[in-house]
């Protein structure tokens, strides 16, 4: 395996900070940067910067204007892959929207709308393309495949990239009852690229732990330590976290625990 | 039932409390339902915080004053209230969600002359941010703006909405997001502000006047342009001037002709 990028995600309101910081590989960009951001032009210029922005949701072809916005985005930040995610949160017709990632029905229907789309997409890029997987709270009775199945069948259809996020992994095992490793040992590990790995949240409507832009715990760094092991072609770690509420020193100690993990 | 269809019925679901206590949702017995609701109550607080953090923000940038952050309604009592009726992203849930904040804010006795009027803006800001939206380009269609086509019967788009101020808001609000040791005053003027949204979702304001006023309110989708310059009191070139920005808003949209 090649040296893996350590980085995190870009923080506008920690600009100041990641343009003096030491020991950070990489930056992932949740949003485009914006106009007035005083610290861009030496972010751009210092950073390898990985586009993780929202696209749109491959249940559906993306439209002219999401693709020209992708590309645009992607070559702005010169990025080495394009990320986008298993998700489907608004309705067709446009009046419901969760405004939050929610995973598709594993179905066979399900599984050629993806590949059929993310193949469209994929044509338009001149970057790879990279999807990351997207934590289930409950199962819907309508699913037809296991999850770790129906991702490996859209890789296999795809060659796309796994974007590999370890807490989404650790939380489904967590809900339903399995240890963290044996429920990653179902995923299609020798197709990641890229792993998330972040802290995790109590949270009092789920009664019990959520994602949240909190440092990992030493528990999920050792499941980092786990999973690196095995993703074969993996090329970076970002810590996945981005929130207005998250400090310097969260974000730079996370790095540097990561990379000590490594 | 389509896949696609069963998808757009959870999404709904999860959205949309009235449904998720229907007999037409429970019967189907997709999903554990105390796992959905839970889930559906995390997503409303999720789903307003982002809301309210983004569009009160003026005023929580003066929470050191009033002593009051806008997103503390959603752990509130008032919020848990509304949960069994709030619908994601419905104009009625939005107008119930930022009243609770204005009220929260309001109430707190700050001494900022311009306080009502800026919890007024931002809960119009919000309450024009909900609603439907256009997620993908219809490629028969030309998309947002303006378009070229022979233009008839303006329409006043649903949701807009013209402010009337005491204080000239757009002066202090850029103040209020900078560093600060004296709260920022507003000049004390009256101020027209329009307030709309793009398909896409969009929101934008802009200074407004008489004329727009007039306009917006005679635009009905049935009166020519003669019709509107007329009663808006423009010239027709003046009228079209103005009403391409109107439609580059969001405020207003036209039925194209052949």
């Amino acid at each position: 395996m090649a040296a893996l990028m350590i980085g995190a995600f870009y923080n506008p309101h920690l600009g100041a900070e990641l343009v003096r910081a030491d020991g950070i590989d990489h930056l992932a960009m949740a949003d485009p940067p914006a106009a007035g951001d005083p610290h861009w032009p030496a972010i751009r210029a210092r950073y390898t910067l990985l586009l993780h922005d929202y696209l749109g949701q491959l249940s559906e072809p993306l439209d002219d204007r999401s693709i020209e916005r992708a590309r645009t985005l992607a070559e702005l930040y010169r990025t080495p892959w394009v990320a986008e995610h298993f998700q489907c949160l608004h309705t067709v017709d446009g009046t419901y929207n969760l405004n939050y990632v929610f995973p598709p029905l594993y179905s066979e229907d399900f599984l050629e709308r993806f590949v059929r789309n993310a193949n469209a997409l994929r044509a338009r890029l001149d970057q790879p393309l990279v999807m990351e997987n997207i934590p289930g709270f409950f199962d819907v009775r309508a699913s037809q495949l296991p999850e770790p199945v129906w991702l490996r069948r859209f890789f296999d259809a795809t060659q796309t990239g796994f974007l590999l996020d370890l807490p989404h992994v650790w939380l489904e095992a967590h809900y339903r009852g399995l240890k963290p490793e044996r429920w990653l040992a179902e995923f299609p590990l020798d197709r990641v690229v890229e792993l998330h790995v972040a802290g995790v949240e109590e949270d009092k409507d789920l009664a019990g732990p959520w994602i949240a832009p909190a440092e990992p715990s030493d528990e999920m760094l050792g499941f980092l330590a786990h999973a690196v092991t095995r993703c074969p072609q993996a090329k970076a770690v970002t810590f996945d976290a981005f929130s207005p509420s998250l400090t310097a020193e969260a974000l730079f100690r996370s790095v540097e625990r990561i990379r000590e993990t490594l | 039932m389509s896949d696609r269809a069963l998808q757009d019925d959870v999404i709904r679901a999860l959205a949309d409390a009235p449904y998720r206590k229907s007999a037409a949702w429970r019967t189907r017995g997709l999903a554990d339902p105390d796992r959905v609701e839970r889930f559906a109550r995390f997503l409303a607080r999720h789903f307003y915080h982002e809301r309210v953090v983004h569009f009160f923000k003026y005023s929580r940038a003066l929470a050191r004053v009033t002593g009051r952050r806008p997103e503390a309604v959603l752990t509130r009592p008032g919020f848990e209230a509304l949960v069994p009726s709030i619908v994601l992203g419905s104009r009625e849930t939005a107008k119930a969600v930022a009243q609770l904040v204005v009220t929260h804010v309001g109430d707190a006795g700050a001494a900022i002359r311009y306080l009502g009027d800026l919890l007024q803006y931002e809960a119009a800001m919000m309450v024009v941010e909900a609603g439907p939206r256009i997620w993908r380009e219809d490629p028969e269609s030309g998309g947002e703006g303006a378009g070229s086509g022979e233009w008839s019967a303006p329409e006043t788009v649903e949701g807009t909405v013209l402010l009337e101020l005491a204080y000239d808001l757009p002066v202090v609000l850029p103040e209020l997001l900078r560093p600060w040791s004296e709260v920022p005053q507003a000049p004390a003027r009256s101020t027209k502000l329009l307030v709309a949204r793009s398909p896409r979702g969009r929101v934008a304001v802009a200074r407004s006047t008489d004329a727009i006023a007039a306009l917006l309110g005679l635009a009905d989708g049935r009166k020519t342009l003669a019709e509107l310059a007329h009663g808006a009191g423009l010239e027709v070139r003046e009228l079209e001037q103005t009403l391409h920005g109107l439609v580059e808003l969001g405020a207003v949209r036209f039925s194209t002709g052949s």
